[in-house]
């Protein structure tokens, strides 16, 4: 609050008070009053008139100025209110209670949509764990009737499970709720998952899948890991390579500051100008349009949940020659050699 | 012949797990109500129960902890809810494995034997007059002793404890996956005629037969 800017808000005042004050003099001439006089009659009116202004703009300045800096301070503004001294002024006051009431609403308004979204995320997680059972029936079904159903019925139902998953990590990546368990984990189980989980289609694209050097153990959420893991190897997969030898590489590499999982292939790579955005959100690129339908889900969902887990992760590429996808198990991130 | 009692509440989930595991020579029991599933499962004596996390009545982790209260049979936990939490509680409640719905019934046999074999001292395997020592990976008839690579190990190993069944190329392959032994479908061709000839070494040339189109089978 600038001394100029209240005064400019003044002006009906000062036009008032000089008017009146000219109007004030005129008279006191026209009626010859003491030149004395006149001169302590307007120093008193003038002295009024400055004092009053003067009050009423340090008795503001305090409340406004506070209002002002906090909301630009605080990272959340709607909780400037709470910072704020009762003003002691009435339209302070009016202003504080307005302030007040509209806070009020607004967070009544945000609990419903939050309650809201809360009460769907439920339903979708008991969903996703009430389609798993028809799922589960499907895949008996199918393998207990492999003369009517072929592998190609496995694989669509393993798809269908797949996009469950992504589903079900997207509610939990979002989530601010705590729902994982990080504790030590060996890096060869959880590859060992992934890997029987894509069994089929490695298999059956030529692929040679090579597991180096993974006898060790990071701090993590298996579960979690293991999504990631499938999420990768499946990009994998499916922008392999269709001439000559493919391989899918995963190894890791212990560094003075973290141990790195590495997933490696020499698939179609990725292009220089999509590189850096295939974490974001609905991000395709040259490859989803060309290649693969893409909903570019997958790689979002994975850099939330590594987040999450406090790990880090990467990806090179050259196209037409590789892809490596590095994740990052801090120092912090305890791991040891497994015996 | 061992005994697996299912403790499932889904209708064809539990049909059809009945069909795989009798299938696969297991005599299967399941349970239809679930008022008293503790003292069912205890009175059936299975050698092995899988059971269902989210079942009627109570939970299948208050289930498992009475159970241990009095029985140590084997227990698998199967559940639809993936949770790293969830696991880890089955676990210290003394499950002897746990798996998530929905599972692939090659790998859900495979871990119900390998449970079944656990602590099974009477598991010794064995063929003909050949002595298997698994954990040397050696096969010995008489003096005569051979050492058989893992993947040869692991191929062997499916193929006997399926003895004259027919085993899929596929179950082979899970199985060496499942032991973290990523092979493609040549390297898979080239162990088992390297495991052939390690057994027409030791005198049966014409123990693992070849059935087109199907898989194969120990006799």
């Amino acid at each position: 609050m600038t001394f100029r800017g209240f005064l400019k808000d003044k002006i009906f005042s000062l036009v008032i008070f000089f008017v009146t004050s000219l109007l004030a003099v005129l008279l006191l001439l026209a009626f010859k009053a003491r030149k004395d006089l006149l001169i302590s009659l307007i120093t008193i009116y003038v002295f009024s008139f400055v004092g009053s202004i003067l009050l009423d703009f340090f008795r503001k300045r305090k409340f406004y100025n506070d209002l002002v800096e906090n909301i630009k301070s605080l990272d959340k503004a709607y909780l400037v209110l709470e910072t704020l001294e009762v003003p002691n002024f009435y339209e302070g006051r009016i202003i504080s209670q307005a302030l007040y009431d509209i806070d009020k609403s607004m967070s009544e308004n945000v609990n419903a949509f939050s309650k809201q979204l809360n009460d769907f995320k439920e339903y979708l997680e008991m969903w996703i764990h009430e389609i798993k059972i028809p799922i589960t029936s499907l895949l008996l079904i199918a393998h207990n009737n492999k003369d009517k159903f072929d592998n190609r019925t496995m694989e669509a139902i393993k798809r269908i499970d797949f996009y469950v998953e992504q589903v079900l990590y997207y509610v939990r990546a979002e989530n601010a709720e705590k729902d994982y368990l990080i504790k030590e984990v060996p890096l060869n189980k959880v590859i060992s998952s992934v890997a029987l989980k894509n069994k089929d289609d490695i298999l059956e694209h030529g692929i040679d899948l090579i597991v180096e050097n993974v006898s060790l153990s990071v701090k993590t959420d298996a579960k979690w890991l293991e999504f990631i893991l499938n999420q990768i190897v499946n990009n994998s997969i499916k922008y392999y390579k269709n001439d000559g030898f493919s391989y899918i590489k995963i190894y890791t590499m212990t560094l003075d500051s973290s141990v790195d999982l590495l997933i490696e292939d020499n698939g179609i790579g990725i292009e220089k100008s999509d590189i850096g955005r295939v974490f974001d959100k609905s991000f395709t690129g040259k490859n989803g349009r060309e290649i693969a339908k893409s909903t570019g889900i997958g790689l979002f969902i994975v850099k939330n949940l590594v987040e999450k887990l406090g790990h880090r992760i990467k990806i090179e590429s050259e196209e037409g020659k590789f892809t490596r996808v590095t994740i990052s198990f801090g120092k912090n991130d305890f791991y040891s050699v497994l015996k | 012949m061992k005994r697996i009692m299912i403790v499932e509440d889904d209708k064809t989930v539990r049909d059809n797990l009945c069909d795989l595991l009798s299938n696969n020579g297991y005599e299967v029991i399941v349970l239809t109500t679930f008022s008293n599933t503790v003292e069912d499962v205890l009175d059936s004596k299975p050698d092995l129960v899988l059971l269902d996390v989210n079942i009627p009545g109570l939970n299948g982790e208050v289930v498992l902890q009475n159970i241990r209260k009095k029985s140590n049979i084997f227990v698998i936990m199967v559940t639809s809810r993936i949770s790293e939490v969830d696991e880890v509680l089955s676990m210290s409640y003394g499950a002897d494995d746990y798996i998530t719905k929905p599972y692939n019934p090659s790998i859900l046999l495979l871990r119900i034997s390998a449970v079944l074999r656990r602590g099974d001292s009477s598991f010794d395997l064995s063929y003909k007059d050949l002595d298997i020592n698994m954990q040397k990976g050696i096969i010995k008839r008489g003096e005569k002793g051979i050492v058989l690579s893992k993947n040869e190990m692991i191929i062997f190993n499916h193929l006997l404890l399926n003895k004259d069944k027919i085993v899929t190329r596929d179950e082979l392959m899970t199985d060496l996956w499942d032991n973290d032994e990523y092979i493609n479908d040549n390297a898979l061709t080239v162990n088992i005629s390297r495991l052939r000839s390690k057994m027409k070494e030791l005198g049966y040339p014409d123990a693992i037969e070849t059935r087109k189109g199907l898989g194969y089978i120990l006799s």
